[in-house]
């Protein structure tokens, strides 16, 4: 998460370009009415959280009495019981190794087939390029039963690393969208210098642009971690070792067991939200752009 | 470049691993789920090809048609109440107040939550047991008409719609104002010059100059509710009286609860159709000759 943080923060400033739009607001009292409107809307994102946050530290009498306010009383006991009882230590390494092979295997196969998409002319390029992002528009729902059947024929059920590969064969269209684009946008003149120099492919591939990629690749990423560690019915369904359980699972099996001891359970959701509240921290700008390249050719 | 004899074998072997990963386990299995869409099972080891006899069963279910009804009105709802709001949220960031960044960072946060956690965390706020909802209630002077919302089925969907909006809508407002921000800076300058301003502005410039992302966002949030599963199923699992069952939940009871995989099939292949038909029919209803 920190070299994603170092990677944004050197790009950030240059990458978006801040047209300082002619807007004058007119009045004072739409300027008023705007930033109340603004502030609203962040009272409506912010409450549920901090509000959650206020009743994972309260004791039981105080959260019925006092909705709203912060706890009288705080009792960091609440966290202690929620980690110990609920296994969220394991269910976080697991999500945390799932993730990482998934990138790896994402990265790694998606960073040569962009290469060889953007760089190179052949007849079957454009075919090749649609086949592979026609992978976006299907949901994975509609692949989930003969997924099922197919780790089960490999007797591979709770198997980490089988769902991390159908959680990377599934970024793959996504990515080569964003890094194909990505990769299109490095000037020609290098490669032919380097040719001239009597490069090989994998060393201009290597050592020239996959460095001048890092960029597109560390979206690739960052859009994964996304979506691998939020991800819940494949994980469901190809996982049931209580050991083996990632996050989401996990969090589904705690308040089944919590059941009715609401500040400790507000404590536990708490244990599972703060991973991507710090990674929204440190890579946020990666985020934003990924999410914009993601839907946005350009 | 072009690719030369000598250098053909390095360009498979860079497309090789990937690709194979991709059609084996991406389009392998949805070519699949058609063909065991036509087979029904009569116990999990074995099955029988039966034709169509499954769409038939499908497509008399009373309880498929009531989530595909549920889908579609999660569908138009999340995707008018998200447009809207990202829209009305994105251009105002994009006016670049004091302070501007601080509310573009934080509307983004709930988007990057786990949906589990933000199923649990709406689950407490509606119940009467924790929650938020029932003070607000009593704050507001309607203390009586305050009733668990995810125990109603006419409301539970609704309740469902407002958690998603708040989970998600992070994206639009980002992208809308990504999309405002490539605006060309001489247009919109002129026309304040020309006296436009406020809704006229918006009318008149800002709309028909972001049509493609309006477009583009509206399509994405329309195909991505379709895939709406997580909070529908940490919420309600579907109910009451299946109220709030989606077709993602429709296809999950049937195939792993009730080990109907044909039946499950058919729903699978009718998501698929689902969202390539409402990609390519909005872009067709939307498509209109970009300005420049």
């Amino acid at each position: 998460m920190g070299i994603l943080n170092l990677l944004s923060k050197k790009s950030s400033k240059d990458n978006s370009p801040e047209p300082n739009p002619q807007l004058k607001i007119g009045s004072k009292v739409t300027l008023r009415l705007i930033y109340l409107f603004l502030a609203f809307c962040a009272l409506i994102v912010l409450l549920p959280l901090v509000w959650l946050f206020f009743s994972s530290l309260k004791t039981q009498a105080d959260l019925t009495t006092n909705t709203w306010g912060p706890p009288k009383i705080w009792v960091f006991a609440n966290y202690a019981k929620a980690w110990t009882g609920a296994k969220i230590n394991i269910y976080l390494t697991n999500s945390i190794f799932v993730t990482f092979l998934s990138i790896i295997i994402t990265v790694v196969t998606v960073t040569p087939i962009s290469f060889v998409l953007a760089r190179y002319k052949f007849k079957a390029k454009k075919f090749i390029y649609y086949i592979a992002i026609a992978g976006m528009m299907i949901p994975i729902h509609s692949a989930i039963i003969p997924i099922y059947m197919m780790v089960g024929k490999w007797d591979m059920y709770n198997n980490l690393g089988a769902l991390s590969l159908i959680y990377g064969a599934f970024r793959i269209s996504i990515s080569i969208f964003i890094l194909e684009s990505f990769m299109s946008s490095i000037p020609r003149e290098l490669e032919e210098c380097a040719f001239i120099d009597g490069c090989s492919i994998w060393k201009l591939f290597t050592s020239i642009i996959v460095p001048l990629s890092k960029d597109g690749i560390v979206t690739i990423a960052v859009l994964t971690v996304l979506a691998c560690w939020n991800e819940l019915l494949v994980s469901m369904l190809l996982l049931n070792r209580p050991e083996l359980k990632t996050l989401p699972i996990g969090l589904i099996g705690f308040i089944t067991e919590f059941n009715s001891e609401y500040t400790q359970l507000a404590a536990g959701i708490m244990i599972a939200i703060i991973p991507s509240i710090l990674f929204y921290i440190f890579a946020q700008e990666n985020i934003e752009k990924g999410m914009i390249a993601g839907a946005i050719k350009g | 470049m072009n690719i030369t004899k000598k250098n053909i074998w390095v360009i498979l072997a860079f497309l090789f691993p990937g690709l194979l990963i991709y059609i084996y386990l991406v389009l392998y299995p949805i070519g699949q789920s058609v063909v065991l869409s036509t087979f029904k099972w009569d116990t999990l080891a074995s099955s029988r090809f039966v034709g169509l006899e499954n769409y038939v069963t499908v497509f008399e279910s009373r309880l498929f048609w009531k989530s595909f009804t549920n889908s579609l009105i999660f569908m138009v709802a999340t995707t008018a109440l998200q447009v809207i709001i990202g829209f009305i949220l994105g251009y105002l960031v994009y006016l670049q107040l004091k302070g501007y960044r601080f509310f573009k960072v934080m509307y983004f946060v709930p988007t990057v939550l786990p949906s589990v956690a933000v199923g649990f965390i709406w689950n407490y706020i509606y119940s009467p047991g924790m929650g938020l909802l029932k003070p607000f209630m009593v704050a507001i002077g309607q203390a009586e008409n305050y009733m668990p919302p995810l125990a109603s089925p006419t409301l539970a969907l609704i309740a469902i719609i407002i958690a998603q909006t708040w989970h998600s809508c992070g994206v639009q407002v980002i992208l809308f104002n990504s999309g405002f921000m490539s605006m060309p800076n001489e247009v919109i300058e002129s026309a304040t010059i020309d006296g436009a301003g406020g809704i006229k502005m918006i009318y008149h410039m800002v709309i028909p100059l972001s049509w493609d992302i309006i477009k583009m966002v509206i399509i994405l949030q329309a195909v991505g509710a379709l895939r709406s599963f997580d909070l529908v199923y940490v919420m309600t699992g579907g109910g009451p009286n299946h109220s709030t069952e989606l077709l993602p939940l429709h296809l999950f009871v049937n195939s792993f609860q009730n080990f109907n995989l044909g039946y499950g099939n058919v729903i699978a292949v009718l998501i698929f159709v689902l969202a390539m038909t409402i990609t390519l029919g909005l872009r067709k209803i939307m498509y209109k000759e970009s300005i420049y």
